[in-house]
């Protein structure tokens, strides 16, 4: 992360602990996760002990330690979307893309991830891919989208 | 001049300093309230529960853990009612089910009158007492330990997983770990663990005296010697 | 825009805004909510303003993008005034005959409008259908009266009038005093009387004081908070800054969960223009109160709802509770005063104070005051945000306004309260919805969250589902949480895949009881009431699982099994080429069948298949 970047998020507030999560959140947004440096960098300047820093990055799920791949699939775990079947979902992506919920495919093409409730709970299950729902999604949709992603990528590759 | 406070536990009047917690005042008088995350110098956090006690008032009680409690006037106590000696009992064996590889939490177990262990029992190797930690930040201000992660993923951890050079290899997080002290039967190996009783033969009891301790060495090691009857 | 100095100048504004208001001829109202959102309303929303400037009436007809209605199923959805004309599941096709027929000829386009699920009937008005009318929508009825990133919106709809009659007339005592006899309970899901907290927060002799909105709403199926903020942000800062001038704070904090952008978005735009209007800062329309709100967001921490957890999390820490022997009202907020209520709590004030706590007390119960929001989801045909006095029963806002089953199979139980509250089976609906009834019958109102469960779910998984959430989001500071909820999921799992063994049953009720008792926060003092609650209502299902390993709704997947039903299979394959283990064998235009130890039971080829040829036995 350029100094530059990191600069303009400290920019007034610096020394002031309290603003650790608010800075944590441009960071996540900008690096797409939080690097090592950028948390020193943070620990100094906020006046906030590395340890403090580190644990909350660990502690709250906006934050991730590693970058995030290239399309993420956030899948709703929320009482309705459970009800609807999203454990069903979460068995279709586990078994096609072969990564835990957490983690990124090893050609750094996907991300999976869970979530605790978007509030969109009348249009039952949501996957959320790159920041767009999906709604009513069933284990054969999501198969689909995440083949049609894939062989996106891959005309993406062989075209250039 | 301190400034004190009067308070009742298990019926006994017991004057403490105003300020201090209600396990404090408890073991400054001689009662014997079991406890396990609680360090004389340190912070108290409530994190093991093993020292709840009833607050009685209007009319009811609530249950809640004595190092935490600020004592105040006119407070009512109980420490000892068959609800808390299962309550207690209940989390201690949820403890050791944990965590058998310790002499620390299986003196516990026993003291809290755990004779059964009801789960299948893992064999972690920390129990998140938080003694290092709290050691760490508040006598040294080394920050280098802290909890880290959320749930069943939080552990306790250096920075990056990595020791850093500001920790001041002072030791005292080992010297201070439940965990460094074994069994005495030795260390039990994975699927051998079990509730180890031992202690019961070196229970010193004083017949009578619910309440009452008759030797604690505070903050240094856990061989507690009273036994509940 | 210059800021309003006094308060004849709010006044004088809101003439102003009200009488343009009038001269609009007609206004096409779409939601802008979230859930609208998710089925591509934008589009639908672009397409219109494209057809009302190209059929040449953009000077007659207003277009008017509001937060969510609450009806996220119908969406994306529109309202059509004059005439009250609504229209739903909208395309941006459907925007050429909606301008030309509707707007330009007061023609209702059939097709578009709704139709009574039990009937099928259209119904032509907004007010007509059953879903809204059976409601009563005190605070949701603003959401398509107003754009919520138009502050003068807000004040033409009667907003800050509130705030004005307070700073012109009602002394801080006074406000605590009607709060109190309004009799309105936290909306959040402790349900502690509001004026009690506010008179103990103002009693404390302290400079430095706070108000905190928790706008963390975090339980699975519950979005009440999210359609309030994002609709009306206005509405809560105002019931804010009455709270504040009633127990002495200066500044508000609006702390938003992080899975909520747009409600973030809304909020930090509605501080953003009554800063500029000069209704928050110093000497508030010239009066001696000052006030002023930042808008904070999560950090994806379910258990940062909890008031302690939320206030440490503030201060940019991990949010890890604290006991709560000392009060918040007392120390909270760092270590002062701080006075935290909910979304919805804040919302109510302003109309109380307006309309006078014997209007809100003249509805609901004797212990439950006023209206409630909450979100009915899951297998139940009209779902989505339902405002209702307290006092209506389960059955009512169930079958009346949810309109019975969604799939046909007969309704079991309903969930209230989110990972907190309990499963209440059907002998039960007909319990007032009232905190104290809720509470006896072994649930809790929470913060409005009620989920639908038919035959098809089961009650064991359901318990399973939670303490899994609860693993999940628990700080794990606490033994009692941390390794109890842990263990309690040991248990419900091993009963689940047909491990279960009876004395489990026992010991799990045992296990439950001393969690609720010993832990340290709410979170874990209530994470036992779904595994207390299934037990005691569904102990058959309990029993299925550990004396029979039968799942009687046919979920738990180890005791079910897929089968092809060889007469209703026309051998096409679909299911075959669909199954992601290779599970499935047949050849063509012969019965195909599941191979049992690689099934994993994943529902796909159930759902290609055309034929119904896949029975779970």
């Amino acid at each position: 992360m350029s100094m530059t970047t990191i600069d303009s998020i400290l920019e007034g507030r610096r020394s002031q602990p309290s603003q650790l999560i608010e800075v944590l959140q441009d960071v996540q947004e900008i690096c797409g996760y939080i690097p090592q440096d950028a948390m020193k960098t943070v620990a100094k300047e906020l006046g906030v002990p590395l340890m403090e820093v580190y644990r909350v990055v660990n502690f709250y799920k906006a934050f991730t330690l590693k970058p995030r791949g290239k399309n993420v699939f956030t899948i709703c775990t929320g009482t309705a979307c459970h009800v609807r079947g999203s454990d069903l979902l979460i068995d279709q992506v586990k078994g096609q893309l072969k990564v835990e919920p957490g983690d990124t495919t090893k050609d750094g093409l996907f991300t999976v991830e869970c979530v605790n409730c978007l509030g969109a709970c009348a249009l039952a299950p949501i996957v959320v891919q790159n920041g767009s729902y999906l709604d009513h999604m069933t284990p054969g949709k999501l198969r689909r989208i995440i083949d049609k992603t894939r062989g996106a990528k891959r005309k993406e590759a062989s075209d250039a | 001049m301190m400034q004190t406070v009067t308070l009742k536990i298990d019926g006994t009047p017991v004057r403490a300093a105003k300020g201090s917690s209600v396990l404090d005042a408890a073991i400054e008088c001689g009662i014997c309230i079991p406890h396990l995350c609680h360090v004389p110098f340190l912070k108290d956090t409530g994190a093991c529960r093993i020292c709840i006690v009833e607050n009685v008032r209007n009319g009811g009680s609530s249950v809640t853990a004595s190092c935490t409690l600020t004592a105040q006037e006119g407070m009512v106590i109980r420490t000892n009612t068959e609800k808390i000696q299962k309550l207690r009992r209940n989390i201690a064996e949820l403890l050791v089910a944990q965590a058998p590889n310790s002499k620390a939490v299986q003196d516990v177990a026993v003291r809290c009158g755990v004779k059964e262990v009801r789960y299948p029992f893992r064999n972690d190797n920390c129990i998140q007492c938080g003694r290092c930690v709290r050691y760490c930040t508040e006598m040294w201000r080394a920050n280098a330990l802290g909890f880290v992660g959320r749930g069943k993923n939080r552990r306790v951890e250096f920075p990056f997983a990595m020791r850093p050079e500001f920790c001041k290899n002072c030791g005292s997080c080992t010297l201070y770990c439940p965990m460094s002290v074994t069994p005495c039967g030795g260390p039990m190996k994975r699927g051998e663990e079990s509730l180890c009783g031992k202690c019961e033969s070196q229970t010193v009891m004083t017949p009578g005296m619910i309440g009452a301790c008759v030797r604690c060495d505070l903050g240094k090691g856990f061989q507690c010697t009273r036994h509940v009857l | 825009m210059r800021k309003l100095e006094h308060f004849e100048e709010l006044e004088n504004l809101r003439k102003k805004v009200v009488a343009q208001r009038e001269k609009i001829r007609s206004t096409v109202i779409i939601c802008g909510g979230s859930g609208c959102k998710a089925t591509r309303c934008l589009s639908v929303i672009d397409a219109v303003k494209k057809e009302i400037v190209k059929q040449g009436l953009g000077h007659e007809v207003l277009l008017r993008t509001t937060g969510c209605h609450g009806f996220c199923e119908q969406g994306p959805l529109m309202v059509v005034e004059p005439g009250n004309f609504f229209y739903g599941h909208l395309t941006a096709a459907d925007a050429q005959e909606i301008v030309s027929s509707t707007l330009k000829n007061g023609e209702v386009v059939d097709r578009l409008l709704y139709a009574d699920p039990l009937t099928g009937k259209k119904i032509k008005t907004e007010a007509e259908i059953p879903f809204y009318s059976a409601q009563d929508r005190q605070l949701l009825k603003y959401s398509k009266l107003l754009d919520p990133c138009s502050i003068e919106d807000y004040i033409a709809v009667g907003g800050y009038k509130a705030l004005v009659k307070t700073l012109t007339g009602i002394a801080p005592k006074t406000v605590i005093e009607e709060i109190k006899s309004s009799g309105l309970r936290g909306r959040g899901g402790g349900g502690f009387p509001t004026g009690r907290k506010w008179a103990e927060a103002r009693s404390v002799r302290e400079d430095e004081k706070y108000v905190v909105c928790n706008a963390d709403e975090g339980d699975p199926g519950a979005y009440m908070d999210r359609c309030v903020l994002e609709s009306n942000p206005h509405l809560v800062i105002e019931g804010m800054m009455i709270g504040a001038w009633a127990v002495g704070a200066r500044q508000g904090y609006i702390y938003v969960r992080n899975e909520y952008p747009l409600a973030v978005q809304h909020t930090r735009l509605a501080v953003k223009k009554a800063r500029e209007f000069g209704l928050l800062g110093e000497n508030i329309l010239g009066s001696p109160f000052s006030f002023d709100v930042d808008v904070a967001r999560g950090g994806g921490a379910f258990v940062c709802g909890e008031s302690t957890a939320l206030m440490t999390s503030l201060e940019g820490k991990v949010g890890e509770p604290r006991p709560k022997d000392i009060h918040t009202v007392k120390e909270g907020l760092w270590n002062k005063p701080t006075v935290l209520n909910n979304v919805e709590t804040w919302a109510n004030v302003p109309s109380i104070i307006v309309n006078g706590s014997g209007w809100f007390a003249s509805k609901g119960t004797r212990g439950s005051k006023g209206t409630k929001i909450f979100a009915l989801t899951g297998q139940v045909k009209n779902t989505g945000l339902v405002e209702i006095a307290m006092g209506t029963t389960l059955h009512d806002i169930i079958f009346k306004i949810g309109g019975g089953p969604k799939n046909g199979k007969a309704i079991k139980a309903v969930q209230t309260g989110g990972p907190s509250g309990g499963c209440l089976p059907v002998s039960k609906f007909e319990i007032p919805v009232d905190f104290d009834t809720l509470y006896e019958t072994g649930s809790i109102m929470g913060s409005g969250g009620m989920v639908v469960m038919d035959e098809g779910t089961c009650m064991v998984d359901v318990a399973k589902y939670f303490l899994k959430f609860l693993q999940d989001e628990s700080c794990g500071k606490c033994v009692p949480c941390r390794v109890g909820v842990d263990r309690m999921l040991e248990i419900v799992t091993d009963i689940a895949e047909g491990r279960g063994r009876r004395e489990q049953i026992s010991l799990l009720q045992e296990l439950a009881e001393t969690v609720a008792e010993t832990s340290l926060c709410g979170l874990g003092k209530t994470a036992p009431n779904p595994v207390l609650s299934t037990m005691r209502y569904f102990a058959d299902e309990y029993a299925a699982h550990v004396d029979e390993k039968r799942c009687p709704a046919g979920v738990c997947k180890e005791l079910i099994h897929y089968d092809i039903l060889a007469e209703k299979c026309t051998g096409c394959g679909v299911c075959l080429r669909s199954c992601p283990y290779d599970a499935i064998k047949g050849e063509k235009k012969k019965a195909h069948a599941i191979e049992e130890p690689i099934c994993r039971k994943c529902g796909i080829c159930i759902t290609e298949c055309k034929y119904d040829a896949i029975a779970v036995g």
